[in-house]
């Protein structure tokens, strides 16, 4: 969190990040121009170019579509989610490159501009084969571009949240224009099956990790709550929860994380305003609830981020009866404050016993 | 690890169990970006040995005709049978243009025509699999002399084949016999189309059954410029019906529109017609 806009807030992880992600690409890429300069010596530096930048964007891509499901799989993955954006904007500058270097390529210095060209050359879409599959790859670089323009928090918050969140999903979208691209594309030239099998590994791959986080989240939105008294859902034990931690909960179309820090329990919605992060999951920290994507900080008993940030999230009732923890899903607006349930501490049993004596005499 | 950790970005450090884990990420993903890099860069269909002396200007001196796509046949003295010893040169412009606008413009210059001619042009050769062609853009000045007329017994010598069912691939001469690679295919359907569109003279590559290449040049029926007709077809594979017409060392078709049909990449495999024998055996 900062209160103030920077193009990027340096520090020791992200640089570390960034000289991963720079090494990888050189490492692709090295391999790749060498080999394909090595063993097929005709190569042209454009068809390297093109070539070159168009697999290692795919590749990066499947990264980035990866991170998320891994997170939601096992949260020690955290550290690449943190830095995703600058993954997505590296991917968007590579496919950039192939993008605009093909239409330069393929479309330049001919009877008409090379964007009109791009879509009036190839007209048959009448045709599977022979669709024209560079405007696939056109529109996804659109996407791409929209993504990794408003990839800053400045345009989180003045897009909002909902409206940002909306546009990043195109994501998916767009690998599936790609995929169609590379298909429809330089598939149909190649002879070697390789090309078919890696991408369909890729596929499969994503596939595979999104079916298993959705699953995860399945199960918690799935999670039956029978007893209700007051509009009050009976959620869990007092003892579920750990001190400073949440348990989450999907009651009706309310996400909820009830934390317990410092004798009492709290509940507010599950869902960060940065980019709707899982604040269950995260921890108190300095006072705070922390929410686990990207460090944003919300106070557990009215759900607004300390000052002078403004981020706020809705807040619940929360009670306890005996160690059975209750819960409101009526949301309060978001910022309210809500007292929160305080837990009894049960007292020592020697303490009791003399308590008892002091009675009975 | 330690159930403990808790991971925040903006902190200068990640928690030891995240570490780990990101390195051991890290460590599988490594060998797969090395593995992909090979396995890409090795699958790839080797590229033809085609040339384009892009930068370097050549003279060459010959017989221009118009017919049927603009050209300059090059004779090179005789034989020991006493037959001229010739190549013909098909040419094209800068881009993706035809050569008809520099043609005209230098023309209109000089207030002749260059038909049957000898002209002495300065362009880029591009060539591969006994095709040469030639480059000529207006700002290298290509014209360097416009001769005398021709010899009749310089003249194409024209032989008619007759009519023919052809199957191959559309493709721009210039693209696929040096510019670029692939110059062909689907990757490269898009610049062809550019191409043709923009003058260059269609081209039909035709492959036999033992993978040898003929090309035809195509025209219309009357010897009309079939480039926006073919717009459809290129970079597919096609079937066409043409009167085959032999002109020195290239051989034309001359195509009904109405008899071009679109047709499966299957029907290709284990093609061997014989026209395209016939190409083959008309490159003497």
């Amino acid at each position: 969190m900062g209160t103030s806009y920077q193009a990027v807030g340096w520090n020791r992880q992200k640089k570390i990040y960034d000289w991963f992600i720079f090494g990888f690409c050189v490492t692709y890429l090295g391999i790749f121009i060498s080999l394909s300069s090595i063993f097929n010596s005709q190569v042209t530096f454009e068809t390297l170019l093109i070539r070159s930048t168009s697999t290692l964007a795919a590749l990066l891509l499947h990264v980035i579509l990866s991170i998320g499901p891994l997170t939601r799989i096992n949260t020690k993955f955290l550290p690449l989610l943190y830095n995703r954006r600058h993954l997505g904007v590296t991917m968007f500058m590579i496919a950039a490159i192939h993008g605009s270097f093909s239409i330069m390529q393929f479309h330049s210095l001919g009877n008409v501009n090379p964007l009109v060209s791009l879509f009036t050359s190839n007209t048959r879409f009448d045709s599977l084969p022979g669709f024209p599959f560079q405007a696939l790859g056109f529109f996804a670089l659109v996407i791409f571009f929209l993504m990794a323009i408003t990839s800053h928090d400045f345009w989180l918050h003045n897009l909002s949240p909902k409206v940002w969140k909306t546009l990043h999903m195109f994501v998916y979208a767009a690998y599936f224009l790609v995929v169609l691209h590379v298909m429809l594309g330089v598939i149909q030239f190649e002879t070697n099956p390789m090309f078919v099998i890696i991408l369909l590994i890729g596929t499969a791959i994503l596939i595979i990790l999104h079916l298993a986080a959705g699953t995860k989240e399945v199960h918690i939105d799935n999670v039956k709550f029978d007893m209700e008294t007051d509009g009050f859902v009976k959620v869990c034990d007092v003892n579920d929860i750990e001190e400073d931690k949440a348990k989450m909960f999907c009651i009706g179309k309310e996400r909820i994380a009830v934390y317990k820090t410092q004798g009492k329990l709290f509940a507010v919605n599950n869902v960060c305003k940065h980019q709707n992060g899982p604040l269950g999951e995260g921890k108190v920290l300095d006072g705070c609830i922390t929410c686990p994507w990207h460090g944003y900080q919300y106070l557990p008993h009215n759900g607004q981020s300390p000052p002078p940030f403004k981020e706020k999230v809705s807040t619940y009732d929360v009670m306890i009866g005996g160690v059975t923890v209750w819960v409101n899903p009526k949301p309060y607006p978001e910022g309210t404050e809500r007292p929160g349930a305080t837990i009894a501490i049960p007292r020592p049993v020697d303490e009791k016993i003399s308590e008892s004596l002091i009675l009975n005499n | 690890m330690n159930k403990s950790e808790f991971y925040i970005g903006w902190m200068p450090k990640a928690p030891g169990g995240f570490r780990r884990l990101v390195r051991k990420y890290l460590l599988v993903l490594l060998p797969i970006v090395v593995a992909l890099a090979v396995a890409i860069a090795l699958s790839q269909k080797k590229f033809d040995t085609g040339s384009f002396e892009f930068g370097k200007l050549t003279e060459v001196k010959g017989i221009y005709s118009r017919t049927p796509v603009p050209n300059l046949k090059i004779v090179n003295g005789k034989d020991i049978w006493g037959n001229y010893s010739y190549i013909t040169v098909p040419l094209i412009g800068y881009g993706k243009h035809g050569a008809d606008g520099v043609i005209a413009e230098m023309e209109k210059d000089k207030n002749k025509s260059f038909e049957q001619r000898q002209l002495t042009l300065k362009g880029t050769l591009l060539y591969n699999d006994g095709k040469l062609l030639m480059q000529i853009d207006a700002n290298d000045k290509p014209l360097v002399n416009v001769g005398d007329m021709a010899s009749q017994d310089l003249l194409p010598h024209v032989e008619d084949l007759g009519i023919q069912t052809i199957k191959g691939e559309i493709v721009d001469p210039k693209c696929y016999f040096g510019v670029m690679k692939p110059g062909q295919g689907k990757p490269h359907r898009d610049c062809a189309i550019r191409c043709i569109l923009g003058g260059i003279p269609p081209v039909m590559q035709v492959r036999n059954n033992k993978g040898e290449a003929n090309y035809y040049l195509i025209v219309g029926s009357s010897g009309e410029k079939m480039n926006e007709a073919v717009q459809d077809f290129v970079a597919e594979p096609t079937e066409l019906q043409a009167r085959v017409v032999k002109y020195d060392d290239w051989v034309v078709m001359y195509v009904n529109k109405e008899k071009m049909h679109h047709i499966s990449f299957f029907s290709l495999i284990g093609y061997d017609t014989q026209p395209a024998t016939c190409g083959k055996k008309c490159l003497n």
